[in-house]
């Protein structure tokens, strides 16, 4: 069954103009059988992300001890960001996820889907004609 | 969300205080609580009978995203 989810608007810098953006909302939570998730949020899909990072403020609310992952430093558009590795629960559309995503301070945005985590699970579709992301779950046996 | 509703919402963005989180009410419609951090957002959307929000958070400048 797939998902089509319309592309966003958000605003851009300068009088009435905007941009449109896939988003998905999304929750997190420890990788701990019934720990508590987060409000679901709302997470860019992101096919040049490498991998899924959150804000930091979710995950520390949420338990995770943030400075005691695996340190990295990334280099993007905006410079050099220092992020967390942690192993989290992520809840999508057809289940839970277990993967190892990053947190960052810096993260302008709740969060980012990349590759690892998101794409691997998915089948998605950018339609910018119909400005709207169609996701299918792709189940692994 | 069809159109208007789209640009309903980015009414309500373009109204929200920058550099803070927002919760939207389930259906997109309107901003149910705000807050300086996570935390602060959880809790003015559940003191507002809002169990389960959309949180987004604001930038200190609207512009696209490019991380």
């Amino acid at each position: 069954m797939s998902l089509r989810l319309p592309y966003k608007k958000y605003p851009a810098s300068h009088g009435n103009g905007f941009y449109y953006v896939a988003v998905l909302p999304v929750s997190i939570a420890l990788p701990l059988a019934n720990s508590p998730r987060s409000k679901r949020f709302e997470a860019i899909i992101d096919s040049g992300a490498t991998r899924c990072q959150f804000q930091a403020a979710i995950g520390r609310a949420m338990g995770f001890d943030i400075e005691s992952g695996e340190a990295e430093e990334t280099l993007g558009i905006n410079g050099v960001n220092r992020i967390y590795m942690h192993d989290i629960s992520l809840y999508l559309p057809g289940g839970v996820v277990a993967t190892r995503a990053a947190f960052s301070y810096e993260l302008p945005v709740p969060g980012l889907l990349g590759m690892e985590g998101f794409f691997e699970h998915f089948q998605v579709i950018f339609d910018p004609v119909a400005r709207q992301v169609e996701l299918e779950r792709i189940h692994q046996s | 969300m069809d159109m208007p509703n789209q640009d309903k919402r980015l009414q309500l963005l373009r109204s929200a205080p920058m550099d803070s989180w927002i919760a939207l009410s389930e259906d997109e419609s309107r901003i149910v609580a705000v807050g300086a951090t996570y935390e602060e957002v959880v809790k003015n959307s559940e003191s507002a009978g809002f169990a389960d929000p959309l949180l987004l958070k604001t930038p200190k400048v609207w512009m696209p995203i490019s991380v």
